[in-house]
């Protein structure tokens, strides 16, 4: 049944790869468009295990992922640590809610690409501006899944939990954020998923490395094969981003174990 | 006086001139009026009245989630303020916690208990083998059947032994036969540890089976009617004619509690 399931999440990457295989054989496209799948796989090898003298991004990798880890953790977390206590004071607190929820709606409508200008006046060039755009894009899905998870709380668990002789405040760890949890988590992973895509936005103003600097510089020396390993790349980091906030939740927390 | 007040030792819970309202688009709309009732250590009363006629809103003000209009409520003396583990509910949703398995929801509320480890645990495995779950102590909530998760939501409440504990029909989405267990083993547990219980229902049965008293409400005076002592020897044989009496004589008042003219005393 695994095996299966395997074969089948296979199943589409394996058409393209063959169609991409088939495409460059019959060259149908010129290779500038769409260069030879084994070009790219070259290209990918020399940019991950090459030695600086081997080509223009030879061997850069470590420091590009390096790069773009640090920026897209810092962006994440600060965004987490934002967007989970106001998602649970929303939810809980009429109040707050009522207070936020209408600018952070305002503020959401505001299509992520018109943050990078007055980024880069506030902050200049460099890590501060990408893990701006990052922190502001991954809010919103934190935020919003937190404020729906801490909303459809029913009362009887809080009434459950008194009876049981767990105050209000204990209440919040005890029942109120395992409750959430799964929510908590939805919206974490959607604000993994568009920390990269705006990663990548933030790393296209001219920063000297990372993921992102690599694709846009590799257009400006007209070297597709290597933004395809650039596309790749990403897509493969941010997989593994996913999984791994996954598995890091269901360490941390027997109700992300057990409930998801 | 000094009679009175140490035969008030007896008493578990007693509410007395005890009124509720519900705001309806801005207007008090009453569902309790008046109530005084009282129950000694030890007794399992019925609530019973039709649907709507405000069980689960007195049962509420006793666990302390709603705080009453006017009048007051007093467990063994003192006024009650808010929720505490003196006084259990067992809901008839579900309401157990969904990431703990059958062990810890039943030790949940054993934190401020202050037991050692070693007399927590040996309480726990008592009360899960008491409830006849033995062998599901890893299990989750979803992996239960109704009739299990109603098992361990009474095992995580008696096993605080609340001075009084509360039941909002915990049997009603039972099918008939596990209901019939579940009466059962609510009934050997609380004889032999005198529990004091108030247990609402709506099924005249129900309440013959397991009641001392049975405490009738009315739907349009939100008061208690009626006060009936069931006379009939444990166990209780349900094809039995006396049985059988209480229950006609129920349903008959019962049926008496609908849309009537009130009655002014
Ligand atoms: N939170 C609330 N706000 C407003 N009205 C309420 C609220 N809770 C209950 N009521 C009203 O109070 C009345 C009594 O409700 P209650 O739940 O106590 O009835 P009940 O006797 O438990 O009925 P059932 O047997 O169906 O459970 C109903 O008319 C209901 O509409
Ligand atoms: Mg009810």
């Amino acid at each position: 049944m695994k095996g299966k399931e395997a074969l089948l999440a296979l199943l589409l990457p394996l058409t393209a790869l063959t169609l991409w295989f088939a495409v460059s054989a019959v060259g149908l496209v010129p290779v500038y468009l769409l260069p030879h799948p084994l070009t790219v796989w070259d290209a990918g090898i020399r940019y991950i295990f090459g030695n600086a003298g081997q080509g223009a991004y030879a061997g850069r990798f470590l420091v590009d992922l390096a790069a773009s880890l640090t920026r897209v953790l810092l962006g994440f977390s600060l965004a987490a640590v934002l967007g989970i206590p106001l998602g649970i004071l929303s939810g809980r607190l009429a109040l707050v809610n009522r207070l936020f929820s209408s600018a952070i709606n305002g503020l959401r409508a505001v299509p992520g690409i018109c943050w990078l200008p007055l980024a880069m006046i506030w902050f200049g060039i460099g890590i501060k501006t990408t893990v701006f755009l990052v922190a502001i894009a991954a809010f919103f899905p934190i935020y919003q899944n937190t404020l729906t998870g801490a909303r459809l709380v029913a009362p009887i668990y809080y009434q459950a939990g008194a009876m049981l002789g767990v105050s209000r405040v204990r209440g919040i760890f005890a029942i109120l954020l395992p409750m959430a949890m799964p929510n908590i988590i939805t919206g974490l992973r959607l604000g993994m998923g568009i920390s990269w895509a705006y990663l990548v936005l933030g790393e296209l103003t001219g920063v000297p490395n990372g993921l992102g600097a690599v694709i846009m510089d590799a257009r400006m020396s007209g070297q597709t094969e290597i933004i395809l390993v650039g596309i790749i790349l990403i897509a493969m980091i941010g997989r593994i981003c996913d999984r791994l906030l996954v598995s890091l939740m269901r360490l941390c927390f027997k109700s992300a174990r057990r409930q998801i | 006086m000094s009679v009175e007040s140490s035969g008030n030792t007896e008493i578990t819970l007693e509410i007395a001139g005890l009124s509720h309202s519900f705001l309806h688009n801005g207007a008090a709309e009453p569902v309790l009026r008046n109530i005084s009732l009282s129950i000694r250590r030890g007794e399992l009363v019925c609530l019973v009245g039709r649907s709507g006629c405000g069980k689960s809103t007195l049962l509420k003000i006793i666990a302390g989630f709603l705080s009453p209009s006017r009048g007051h409520c007093l467990l063994e003396g003192r006024p009650i303020s808010g929720p505490g583990p003196d006084r259990c509910v067992v809901f008839q949703e579900e309401a157990l916690f969904p990431w703990l398995t059958v062990r810890e929801n039943i030790a949940f509320g054993l934190r401020g208990k202050r037991w050692t480890p070693a007399i927590r645990n040996h309480q726990v495995d008592r009360f899960i083998e008491l409830v006849g779950l033995r062998g599901y102590d890893e299990h989750l909530p979803r992996a239960l059947s109704g009739g299990m998760k109603q098992r361990v939501a009474l095992a995580r409440v008696l096993i605080l032994s609340p001075l009084i504990l509360l039941m909002d029909e915990p049997f009603g989405a039972l099918d008939a036969q596990t209901r019939d267990e579940m009466q059962e083993l609510l009934l050997s547990l609380s004889q032999e540890r005198s529990q004091t219980i108030l247990f609402v229902t709506h099924d005249v049965q129900e309440a013959v089976t397991l009641a001392d008293r049975v405490l009738l409400m009315d739907q349009d005076s939100g008061r208690i009617r009626e006060d009936v002592r069931v006379e009939l020897e444990r166990p209780r044989d349900r094809s039995a004619p006396p049985f059988q009496q209480y229950c006609i004589q129920l349903h008959q008042l019962l049926r008496q509690t609908g849309p009537r003219p009130m009655i002014a005393d």
